[in-house]
C-alpha cells in the first residue's frame, strides 16, 4: 500500500486524495489515494467490475467525487476552469462514436476547442498543432477520409490524434486497444510509448494484464474499488498479485528483451 | 508543448483546412465553410423568386412589375393595398415563423441527439397552442396569445423534462414525455373549443391547425426580435453543441459545459417555438424537415443553423402560397400542407436504417 502513496500528491501533474467515487447508492471507489508520475505510462488494471474505468473518469473530472478530491498540479480539478483544465487533459474514452461524415481532419480540429476563441476561431497555432497530430498518429494521408470508412485501428488512431492535437501535458485513455487486432494493438501501445517519450504523462486503463507489463512503466493494481499494489511492472506483478487480482495461479518469467513479466501456466484457483 | 520534436510537420500550410476559407488578421481568425456560404446564397436567391412569386399570385394575380412598383410605394391603390398591406405581412410572418421553427428544431435535435427530437414532435407546439387557444376562447386568463404560448412550451418542456428523470435531453424517455404531452395538449385545445360558442372557437380554429391568416402585428413583431436574438444566441452556441455530438465525455474532456449548453440551447428552442406558435400555430413539421434538408447539403458534422433557418422561411412560404392556390379560392391552412408534405417524410425518415438515428 505504501508504494501507492509515495509520488507526492502536491508534486505530481494529476493525484487522488481520499477519492470516493460512487454510481448512486453504490460506491465504486473508496478513498483512494494515488498519483500519477510525471512523464510516465501508468498503467490500471484489475478484474472487471474493480472500478478502474470508474477511476480513470474520475481522474478525468467526468464523474464527480462523492468525497475527496482529484488535484490537476495540487489544484482541486473541479474548482478550475473548464476550459483551463481542457489545455491541460485530455481524456479519449472507451466508447467512441462521431457524426456520420466527419472526417478525421474535422475530427482531429475539434481537438483545438479548448485553445479557441469566437474571434480566434483558427490561428496559425491550431493549423501547426492539426498537422502535427495527424503526423504523430500516422493519420496525415487519411485526413480527408470520413471516420466511418476506416478500419478500426485507423479511426483509434485518428482519435488519438484529437487527443494530441489538444496539445495538453497529460493524456487519459480507457481501454485504448479494446477492439483492435494485435497488430493495431501494438501500433496504438508504440504511439503512446513515444508520446511518453516527447514528455506527456499518460494514464490508461488496460484489459490484458501482460500488455500493461510491456508498454507501462508505472502499473496501479486495483480490486473492488481499492489498490493492491502500485509500482514500477517488474517489482509489482508477482504471483501472489495475479492470484489476489483474477483468482488464477502462474509461474512468472521475464521477457528476455524487455524485462518485463510475463505470465504463463495459467490455472484457475478452486475456491 | 509541442508534441513533435522527432518529426518535422509537413511543410504544405492549409492543406489540412479544406473546403474553408481561412481569414487571418493578427490574433483573429475566421474559419468560413464554402460549402455553407454557398448553399446559403443559393437559399436566398430561391427565398427571394418564391417571396416574389407569392407577392404576385393570388386570387388576384399582379404581373411582377407591378408588385415591384407597389413595394416601391408606387402603382395603382388596388395593387398596393394587395401587396403591402394583404400580402406582404403575411410573406414577412411565413418567414419569420418557418426561420423559427427550423432554428429551434436543429438545436433542439442537436442536443438531443437525435433527428425525432423536435419541438413539434415533443408537444411543445401542441402545449403552446392549447395556452394560446385558452387565452382567445376566454378561459379567463387574460394574458395576451404569445405570453400564453410561451407559458405554454414552457411548461411542456419542463414537464418532459421532469420526466425523462436523470437522461434529460438525450435518449428516447424525453421524446416519449413529450409525446403524451403533446397528446394531453392537443386533446385539451378540443376540448376547450367545443365548450365555447361558435365564434369565439372559430377565432381560435387557426391556432388550431396553424395559418398565416389570422397572426397579429404585436405577436409578429415579438418573433422577429425573438428571432433575432435567437439566431444570435444560436451562433454563439455553434461551436458547444457542434462538440455535443461527439460523446459526453469527450465533450467535457473539450472544456465544454455540456449542462450549460443544453439548457441554454433548450431555453432557446422553446422561446422560439412559444412565439412562433403565437404567430402561426403549430407549423411544427418544418422543424423536423428544414433541419434534416440543410443537414444533407452541408459538411457532415457541421451544425447548419442559417441554412436551416432559410430553409424553413423557405418551405413556410411556399407551402403558404401552395395553400393559397391550390383549391383557389379556398384557403387551405399552411399547417395542413406541410403536414400533408411532410408525413410522408417522417415515414422515410423512421424507416430508413440509419446508425445515428437510434441514440
Amino acid at each position: 500500500m505504501t508504494d501507492a502513496t509515495m509520488t507526492d500528491t502536491t508534486t505530481a501533474p494529476l493525484s487522488a486524495r481520499h477519492l470516493t467515487l460512487a454510481h448512486g447508492e453504490h460506491t465504486i471507489i473508496h478513498e483512494l489515494d494515488t498519483a500519477l508520475p510525471a512523464g510516465q505510462v501508468t498503467a490500471i488494471v484489475g478484474p472487471n467490475g474493480c472500478g478502474k474505468s470508474t477511476l480513470l473518469n474520475g481522474l478525468a473530472r467526468i464523474h464527480k467525487p462523492r468525497g475527496g478530491a482529484v488535484l490537476l498540479n495540487g489544484a482541486d480539478i473541479h474548482a478550475l476552469p473548464a476550459r483551463e483544465v481542457a489545455r491541460r487533459l485530455a481524456l479519449l474514452p472507451q466508447e467512441t462514436h462521431a457524426p456520420e461524415g466527419l472526417t478525421v481532419a474535422d475530427l482531429v480540429r475539434f481537438g483545438r476547442h479548448p485553445h479557441q476563441r469566437w474571434l480566434q476561431q483558427w490561428s496559425e497555432a491550431d493549423q501547426r498543432a492539426l498537422e502535427q497530430a495527424l503526423a504523430a498518429a500516422d493519420v496525415a494521408d487519411l485526413a480527408d477520409r470520413p471516420l466511418d470508412t476506416l478500419s478500426g485501428g485507423q479511426r483509434q488512431r485518428a482519435w488519438i490524434a484529437m487527443s494530441i492535437a489538444q496539445e495538453t501535458p497529460l493524456l487519459l485513455l480507457d481501454e485504448p486497444t479494446s477492439a483492435l487486432d494485435l497488430g493495431h494493438q501494438i501500433e496504438v501501445f508504440e504511439l503512446i510509448r513515444s508520446l511518453a517519450g516527447q514528455g506527456k504523462t499518460i494514464a490508461m486503463v488496460v484489459h490484458d494484464l501482460a500488455s500493461a507489463c510491456r508498454y507501462a512503466d508505472h502499473l496501479i493494481a486495483m480490486r473492488e474499488g481499492r489498490i493492491l499494489r502500485a509500482g514500477a511492472p517488474a517489482e509489482v506483478v508477482t504471483t501472489e498479485l495475479i492470484e489476489a487480482l483474477y483468482g488464477v495461479t502462474c509461474d512468472l518469467m521475464h521477457d528476455p528483451a524487455s524485462g518485463s513479466p510475463v505470465l504463463i501456466n495459467l490455472r484457475r484457483v478452486a475456491r | 508543448m509541442t508534441v513533435s520534436t522527432t518529426s518535422p510537420p509537413p511543410a504544405r500550410s492549409n492543406t489540412r483546412i479544406t473546403g474553408h476559407w481561412w481569414l487571418r488578421a493578427g490574433r483573429w481568425s475566421l474559419l468560413i465553410n464554402r460549402r455553407a456560404v454557398a448553399l446559403n446564397l443559393v437559399l436566398l436567391l430561391v427565398l427571394a423568386a418564391v417571396s416574389l412569386a407569392s407577392l404576385a399570385l393570388g386570387s388576384l394575380s399582379i404581373p411582377l412589375p407591378e408588385v415591384i412598383r407597389a413595394l416601391r410605394g408606387e402603382g395603382s391603390p388596388v395593387t398596393a393595398l394587395v401587396v403591402t398591406e394583404l400580402r406582404l405581412p403575411r410573406l414577412l410572418a411565413g418567414w419569420v415563423t418557418g426561420a423559427a421553427f427550423a432554428l429551434a428544431g436543429v438545436v433542439m435535435q442537436t442536443l438531443a441527439r437525435n433527428r425525432l427530437a423536435t419541438p413539434g414532435i415533443i408537444g411543445i407546439d401542441n402545449a403552446a397552442t392549447a395556452f394560446a387557444v385558452a387565452s382567445v376562447v376566454g378561459t379567463g386568463v387574460s394574458l395576451a396569445p404569445p405570453a400564453m404560448a410561451l407559458t405554454g412550451a414552457a411548461c411542456a418542456t419542463a414537464l418532459a423534462f421532469g420526466l425523462a428523470g436523470a437522461t434529460g435531453t438525450r435518449g428516447y424517455r424525453f421524446i416519449i414525455s413529450g409525446v403524451a404531452i403533446g397528446a394531453v395538449s392537443g386533446a385539451i385545445t378540443q376540448v376547450m373549443l367545443s365548450a365555447v360558442p361558435l365564434d369565439a372557437a372559430n377565432a381560435a380554429y387557426p391556432w388550431t391547425v396553424g395559418s398565416l391568416n389570422a397572426r397579429s402585428p404585436d405577436a409578429l413583431r415579438l418573433l422577429a426580435v425573438g428571432l433575432g436574438i435567437g439566431y444570435l444566441l444560436a451562433l454563439g452556441l455553434r461551436r458547444p453543441m457542434a462538440i455535443l455530438q461527439l460523446p459526453e465525455p469527450v465533450s467535457t474532456a473539450l472544456g465544454t459545459r455540456t449542462g450549460q449548453v443544453r439548457l441554454a440551447g433548450l431555453a432557446l428552442s422553446v422561446l422560439l417555438t412559444g412565439l412562433a406558435v403565437a404567430v402561426a400555430g403549430p407549423v411544427g413539421l418544418v422543424a423536423l424537415i428544414a433541419p434534416e434538408l440543410a443537414r444533407l447539403a452541408s459538411h457532415p458534422g457541421r451544425l447548419p443553423l442559417t441554412a436551416s433557418a432559410l430553409l424553413g422561411a423557405l418551405l413556410m412560404t411556399v407551402s403558404d402560397l401552395a395553400g393559397r392556390l391550390l383549391l383557389s379560392p379556398l384557403e387551405i391552412p399552411v399547417g395542413i400542407i406541410t403536414a400533408l408534405a411532410g408525413s410522408p417524410y417522417l415515414l422515410w425518415l423512421l424507416l430508413r436504417q440509419s446508425p445515428d438515428i437510434n441514440r
